[in-house]
C-alpha cells in the first residue's frame, strides 16, 4: 500500500466554504495528503499561518462565479479536486409555514445552485484532461426529513443528492468520479455555538441538549456526534486513487442514524 | 496527524474466504496495513501464501465451533471481522429453475454462515468493547436479476438487512458494523465464467463483459472493478479513519446502481 501521506501530492483541490467546520477539516486532510489546497469562503478566517490559498467569493452571487474559477485557473491551473462542502442555513425552524420564499431561495442558491455553478465552471478542465474528482457534501437530512428545523435545507439537500447522481451518470464515462457525502450530525463550531444557545434558552446542559438534538434524528446509535475530521478522512479517501471504482454515490457517515437498510 | 501505512498495526482480522478472488486481495490489503491476518476457506490455496490459514466450512457449525477455539488459542480476540464467504451455484433461468435445495444452499453460504460466525466472534469483541465487523454483500441486493443469480441477490439484501439491525444494537459497546456492495468485480472466478459465457455466445471475452454490463443497466464507468479496488474500501472501513461509520453499506459499483 503507498505511503497515504503522498497520495495527493501534484493535485490541485479546490474546497469551497474551507475556512471552518467539515471544510477546514477537509482542506486540511487534503494538504495532509500533499495536495495543494485552495479554500474559498466570503471571510478570511483571519489566520495568518493559514497553509491553503485563500479566496474570497460569496459564491451565491452567480456573476462571481466565472470569474473567480478563471482566476484560479490562471494562477494555480486545472483543478484535480474539487469539494463542494458550502452549504447550511439560516431559515427559521418551526415547520413549512414559517418559510417564506426568501428562506426557500437563499437554502436553494446556499445548498444547491452555488454548486451547480461551480461545477459548471471546473467541469470543461476536467473534462479536457479526462479526469478529475468532485465530491458534494450533502446531509443526513437529504434522506431523512426533518420538518420541525431545516426543511428547506433537508430539500436542498435532496435535491442536491439527486443532482450529484445524475452528473455523475454523465461525467463518469469521461473519467471523472463524482460522489456525495451524508454526514450525520457533526460537532463544528457552528454546532457548539448552537448547542450552547439551546443550553442557555432552555436551562439545560449543553450534554443535555446534545442528547435532546440526536433524539430529534430518532437517535445516533453510536451515542454521540461526528468530529469534523471523521467527515474530512472519508472525504480523503473519496478522492484519493483508493476510490478508483468509486463513482454516483452518497456514503451515510452519521454513527447509524439513518434508520432505513 | 501522521498518515502511516501501518494503520492496522497489532490488529488480528479474520477473512473468510480469503484464499481467493475479493478475499484474497482484502486479506493481502490488511496484511500490508499492518494487521495480523487470519484467512478461513475449505481448501488451502495452492498457492503460497504470508496469511495464516484455518480449514472452515462455514455452513457446518461444527467447523465454527473448531474455527473460534483455534482463533483463540492461537491469535487471541479478532479485532476485524470480514464475512466476505459467499456464492451461488443455483441455475438461471429464473424462478422456476430453483428447487429448494438451491434456496436453502444459498441462504446458507451468503447469509447464515455469516450470523454462526458473527454470532461466535462478536460476545469476544463486546467484552473488549471495540471491533470491526464488514459483511460483503453484493450490487446484486439492491439491483435483483431474475434471469441469474435470482436467489443470491435475495439473500444478499437479507444481508443488508441483517448488518444493518446488527449494526443498530452493537453500536453503543464500540462495535461497528458495515457493509461492503461491490458491482461486477475482475476476480478469476468472473474470468472464468466470461470465458464460457463467450464461447457459448461465440463472442470475445470483452464483448461478453459488455453484454454483461449492459444486462446491469450500463456501468457509467465502462469497466468491472480489481478485487483491489473492492479491498480499499474494506481496509478504509476497518481502520480508524472510518471511526463515525457504522451501520452503512458502501457501493463499489463504479456508478452501477440506478437510483438516487
Amino acid at each position: 500500500m503507498e505511503k497515504l501521506e503522498n497520495e495527493l501530492t501534484g493535485k490541485i483541490a479546490l474546497v469551497t466554504g474551507g475556512t471552518k467546520g467539515i471544510g477546514k477539516a477537509i482542506a486540511d486532510r487534503l494538504l495532509e495528503a500533499g495536495a495543494n489546497v485552495i479554500v474559498i469562503a466570503r471571510n478570511h478566517p483571519g489566520d495568518e499561518n493559514l497553509k491553503h490559498h485563500f479566496i474570497s467569493a460569496d459564491l451565491t452571487i452567480s456573476s462571481e462565479t466565472d470569474k473567480l474559477v478563471k482566476e484560479i485557473s490562471e494562477k494555480f491551473g486545472t483543478i484535480d479536486i474539487l469539494v463542494n462542502n458550502m452549504g447550511g442555513s439560516n431559515s427559521p425552524s418551526g415547520g413549512f409555514a414559517v418559510l417564506s420564499d426568501e428562506d426557500w431561495e437563499r437554502d436553494l442558491q446556499l445548498n444547491l445552485q452555488s454548486s451547480v455553478r461551480i461545477d459548471r465552471a471546473i467541469l470543461p478542465q476536467m473534462v479536457a484532461k479526462k479526469s478529475g474528482v468532485i465530491v458534494h457534501i450533502s446531509s443526513i437530512t437529504g434522506a431523512l426529513p426533518v420538518y420541525e428545523s431545516l426543511g428547506a435545507y433537508a430539500v436542498a439537500k435532496g435535491a442536491l443528492n439527486n443532482y450529484s447522481k445524475s452528473l455523475s451518470k454523465e461525467f463518469t464515462p469521461q473519467g471523472i468520479r463524482v460522489a456525495a457525502v451524508s454526514p450525520g450530525m457533526v460537532r463544528t463550531d457552528t454546532m457548539d455555538n448552537y448547542l450552547q444557545s439551546l443550553s442557555d434558552t432552555m436551562g439545560i446542559t449543553v450534554e443535555q441538549a446534545t442528547q435532546n438534538l440526536m433524539s430529534s434524528l430518532g437517535g445516533v446509535p453510536m451515542g454521540r456526534m461526528a468530529l469534523p475530521e471523521e467527515i474530512a478522512e472519508l472525504v480523503g479517501f473519496l478522492v484519493s486513487p483508493r476510490a478508483s471504482y468509486i463513482t454516483g454515490v452518497n456514503y451515510i457517515i452519521d454513527g447509524g442514524a439513518n434508520p432505513s437498510v | 496527524m501522521d498518515k502511516q501505512t501501518e494503520q492496522l498495526n497489532g490488529k488480528i482480522a479474520l477473512v473468510t474466504g480469503g484464499t481467493k478472488g475479493i478475499g484474497k486481495a482484502i486479506a493481502n490489503k490488511l496484511s500490508s496495513a499492518g494487521a495480523t491476518v487470519i484467512v478461513t476457506a475449505r481448501k488451502p490455496s495452492e498457492e503460497k501464501s504470508e496469511h495464516h490459514f484455518i480449514a472452515a466450512d462455514l455452513t457446518n457449525s461444527d467447523d465454527i465451533v473448531k474455527l473460534t477455539r483455534q482463533l483463540s488459542n492461537e491469535f487471541g480476540t479478532p479485532d476485524i471481522l470480514i464475512n466476505n464467504v459467499g456464492g451461488t451455484s443455483s441455475p438461471a433461468g429464473g424462478f422456476q429453475m430453483l428447487s429448494d435445495e438451491d434456496w436453502n444452499k444459498d441462504i446458507e453460504l451468503n447469509l447464515l454462515a455469516s450470523i454462526r460466525l458473527d454470532k461466535a466472534i462478536i460476545p469476544q469483541m463486546l467484552e473488549k468493547k471495540s471491533g470491526a465487523v464488514i459483511h460483503i454483500s453484493s450490487l446484486n441486493g439492491k439491483i435483483p436479476l431474475y434471469q441469474s443469480n435470482f436467489s443470491y441477490g435475495v439473500m444478499k439484501s437479507a444481508l443488508n438487512a441483517y448488518s444493518k439491525t446488527l449494526a443498530n444494537e452493537v453500536a453503543k459497546n464500540g462495535i461497528r458494523v458495515n457493509t461492503v456492495s461491490p458491482g461486477m468485480v475482475r476476480t478469476t472466478a468472473m474470468e472464468t465464467f466470461l470465458k464460457g459465457f463467450a464461447e457459448s455466445i461465440g463472442k470475445t471475452v470483452e464483448e461478453a463483459a459488455q453484454q454483461i454490463m449492459d444486462g446491469l443497466g450500463g456501468v457509467p464507468l465502462n469497466r468491472l472493478a480489481e478485487p483491489e479496488e473492492i479491498a480499499n474500501m474494506v481496509a478504509f472501513l476497518v481502520s480508524d479513519d472510518a471511526g463515525y461509520i457504522t451501520g452503512a453499506n458502501m457501493l463499489v459499483d463504479g456508478g452501477t446502481y440506478p437510483a438516487v
